[in-house]
């Protein structure tokens, strides 16, 4: 039976929700929509049915993030709620009935984003976790790793610094290079602590969108095909030894060869 | 971020609390002139009042798209643009601040919801502590009377149809108050609420608030309303 975080919310069966969850995370300019991109139609050619969704798309709430943020009034618990309110919109009237229809439900973000940028914004992380104590827990999510030396490039050669994602409100004095550095840093810190305490799958997001692509479909192909996930994680591989000390584990998923084979 | 309690500043707050119908609005308002006539600068603070997440919410409960969780979010948003934007700096400014309704309306309504009580009661913890809270307590038929008098009809939320309890609004209406009511007992031990009897004639109702808003206040810096 799949479960939540904490506390249920009333009216919810958690019992005949059988689709799969999966979670593609990461930060602004990592590539996370390129790759839903690319995974939407991988399984649905493998006749999977597949909802997309993302972050402030609820019919809800959606708009007025969109405006409150052109105007930059909020403030910073009104902003966590307010994302709170359009999550739990998109979570209970579209995440929910594609689940309890058997979907495969790719979601662009979850709970994981909201939580870093609020405790990087000052929030105190044990209330912000509680607020979202209701959320389903998903069967995977996918945490797209990178640097911010190697984001730095992507997001300068694609869509240029935005002001919430280089954390102007944070620092207004800066200019956006050095703002985005330092919001990036601390919100790329977050990720690494939520990561180990809800157990992300991380993926190195430094490499070329295919090599990505393979991974995540490799993981994916996992998750569907019902395989714990555990021993993953357990059975050291010879390839980490050349991983720095201390650094976060990236998971070395086997080759999408392996898995379609296994899979099918 | 500070927390429920933890908040220094020199401003005070009063809020009022009860049913519809237990006539804290007629208090609050009667407290409110007497405070700017002793020289308080004193201002008011409205539940919904937030321009910014007002839109959200009116468009909700028009197409009735709210669920208990989402109704609750909502609410918590527009509380906490108001305790942001306007509790809190008035409240460091030194005002006397009045709120017609707090967070304790929150847990009443939205436990009655379904919700859990510790979520939503953790969900408000950023909310400032109370100087005073005054609760009017009046029983469910004298409420009910005054409310449905004089008014042509109940609204989806406010006569709790979301929850399915009864076919017609008025009917609807008198369930969930009572629930609400019950909700409330619970606060007065839990958040050391002041009990005023709503059933009292008015005039003995805020003799009774004034004498305790004015025992807080002895020591309060007064700010001075500009002549």
């Amino acid at each position: 039976m799949r479960e939540t975080y904490g506390v249920a919310l009333p009216g919810m069966n958690l019992a005949d929700l059988t689709g799969k969850l999966i979670v593609i995370e990461g930060t602004d300019g990592v590539g996370r929509s390129t790759q839903i991109g690319l995974l939407k139609p991988w399984l649905e050619q493998q006749g999977r049915a597949v909802l997309e969704t993302g972050m402030t798309r609820s019919s809800l709430a959606g708009g007025g993030i969109k405006q409150a943020k052109e105007g930059h009034t909020l403030g910073r618990i009104t902003l966590s709620l307010f994302y709170a309110t359009d999550f739990t919109d998109r979570l209970l009237n579209e995440v929910v009935p594609a689940l309890r229809a058997g979907f495969v439900v790719l979601t662009d973000r979850y709970i994981y984003s909201l939580m870093a940028r609020a405790i990087v914004r000052g929030i105190d992380p044990a209330w912000i976790r509680s607020a979202y104590s209701f959320a389903l827990k998903p069967d995977a999510v996918f945490y797209l790793r990178i640097g911010v030396d190697d984001l730095i490039p992507r997001v300068v050669f694609s869509r240029g610094f935005d002001y919430w994602e280089s954390g102007m409100d944070l620092h207004p004095s800066e200019d956006m290079y050095e703002s985005f550095r330092k919001y990036q840093t601390a919100l790329l810190e977050q990720f690494d602590i939520l990561g180990e305490e809800y157990g992300f799958d991380v993926v190195d997001a430094s490499v070329d969108i295919r090599t990505v692509f393979e991974r995540l479909r490799a993981g994916i192909a996992r998750v569907l095909s019902g395989e714990p996930r555990e021993p993953l994680f357990a059975v050291p591989r010879p390839k980490e030894t050349a991983e720095e000390a201390g650094a976060p584990k990236v998971v070395e998923l086997p080759s999408p060869g392996d898995v379609a084979a296994e899979g099918e | 971020m500070k927390r429920y309690g933890e908040h220094r500043i020199p401003g005070k707050l009063f809020v009022v609390e009860g049913i519809d119908g237990s006539g804290k609005s007629t208090q609050l308002m009667l407290l409110h002139q007497w405070l700017q006539a002793e020289g308080y600068g004193t201002v008011f603070s409205e539940w919904n009042s937030s321009p910014l997440v007002k839109e959200t919410t009116r468009r909700g409960k028009k197409k009735q798209m709210l669920t208990p969780a989402t109704f609750s979010l909502i609410h918590a948003t527009d509380f906490a643009d108001r305790m942001e934007h306007n509790i809190i700096p008035l409240l460091k400014a030194g005002a006397v601040v009045l709120c017609d309704r707090y967070i304790y309306t929150a847990f009443a309504r939205d436990v009655v919801r379904g919700m859990d009580p510790k979520w939503v009661r953790e969900l408000y913890s950023f909310a400032v502590k109370p100087t005073g809270a005054f609760y009017f307590r009046v029983p469910l038929d004298v409420a009910m009377k005054r409310i449905l008098d004089g008014r042509t009809g109940l609204k989806f939320y406010e006569a709790g149809m979301d929850l399915e309890l009864a076919d017609e609004p008025e009917d609807s209406f008198r369930i969930f108050q009572g629930r609400i009511l019950e909700e409330y007992e619970k606060m007065v031990p839990e958040f050391d609420l002041t009990v005023i009897d709503a059933t009292f004639p008015i005039e003995e109702q805020q003799v009774q608030m004034r004498q305790i808003v004015k025992a807080k206040l002895v020591q309060a810096k007064r700010l001075r309303v500009a002549p």
